[in-house]
């Protein structure tokens, strides 16, 4: 009945939906900060110099490209997450078995997030431009993915201890694993090293922090809009809903 | 009223599917880390164009 082809093209249509949403809040939310932010980077170096990276002066992409660029690099992160996000779906033959397509789809798309971004977040805050050291970005990027990769682990393992637990009753149930996780998150944020980069003297804390939080906001609405999206796609109470209306 | 399981069960996972992750993967890799290592000179541009995106979704950016 459902094939995997279906599944797919409502995981690019989720992805394409939530990435929207979530490139409105970087306009809207996360764009403020980063001007503040590329204003400090402006005031660092002489006029007509920039030191290594280019903002401004010698540019190779205007500044209203960079910001409808990054807009549409989110909406196509997006529609590649959801398609990745349905194969999973699809490949699932434990997650939250018993409940509906709906509530499957978002209790997956938030367990994504809390793998492949609040986890990061946390370890590995974002940070604004004029922030990081060019030298040390292959090295951040290393630290970020295994971070990421441990995210995934965790999550994976939570649903194999679930499955393997089923013989206790659920409240037992969702407290074991619920400790199984804090205790491996807990491992990973202290396992990883601390971030290399030293945040610069000139780079405001309130900028700082409502750049992560934005951020923040931003991957929640990106992820968590998958599942809920993607979620509302899938379910065939959506579609006897509509029926019954019509 | 549902029957998740049952349809869940019924999905047939082919093998192109995963060739169709893989390639989900390759672009969010091209659009949020590439730094010079797949495609080397063009990557600077690659990496201005998507800048706010890179910066605002927290990956490491320079």
């Amino acid at each position: 009945m459902t094939t995997y082809k279906s599944l797919a093209l409502r995981g690019v249509a989720a992805g394409g939906i939530a990435g929207v949403a979530s490139a409105l809040v970087q306009l809207l939310v996360t764009e403020i900060p980063i001007r503040a932010a590329l204003a400090v980077e402006e005031a660092r170096a002489p006029a007509g110099e920039e030191a290594g990276h280019s903002h401004g002066g010698e540019e190779l992409v205007s500044r209203g490209a960079q910001v409808v660029g990054g807009m549409l690099g989110v909406v196509i992160v997006g529609i590649a997450v959801g398609l990745v996000f349905a194969t999973a779906y699809a490949l699932s033959k434990r997650w939250f078995t018993g409940s509906t397509p709906f509530s499957r789809s978002f209790a997956f798309g938030a367990a994504v997030f809390g793998a492949v971004a609040l986890l990061p977040w946390l370890k590995y805050p974002a940070n604004p431009p004029a922030v990081g050291d060019p030298e040390t970005v292959n090295y951040r990027t290393a630290l970020y993915l295994g971070v990421v990769a441990a995210g995934l682990v965790i999550v994976w393992a939570a649903s194999w201890l679930a499955e393997r637990l089923h013989a206790q009753s659920q409240p037992v149930r969702v407290t074991a694993v619920l400790l199984a996780v804090a205790a491996a998150v807990a491992v990973v944020l202290l396992a990883f090293p601390a971030p290399p980069d030293t945040i610069p003297a000139d780079m405001p804390v309130n900028v700082l922090w409502q750049f992560r939080l934005s951020s923040l906001a931003q991957l929640a609405t990106l992820y968590v809009g998958i599942g809920v999206v993607f979620g509302l796609l899938i379910d065939p109470a959506t579609r006897k809903a509509k029926v019954a209306v019509a | 009223m549902t029957s998740p399981a049952a349809n869940l069960s019924a999905v047939r996972v082919p093998k192109w599917a995963f060739a169709v992750s893989v390639l989900g993967l390759i672009v969010t890799y091209l659009v949020l880390q590439e730094n010079g290592l797949a495609l080397g000179a063009s990557s600077g541009l690659l990496h201005e164009f998507f800048h706010d995106g890179r910066h605002a979704l927290g990956v490491p950016c320079h």
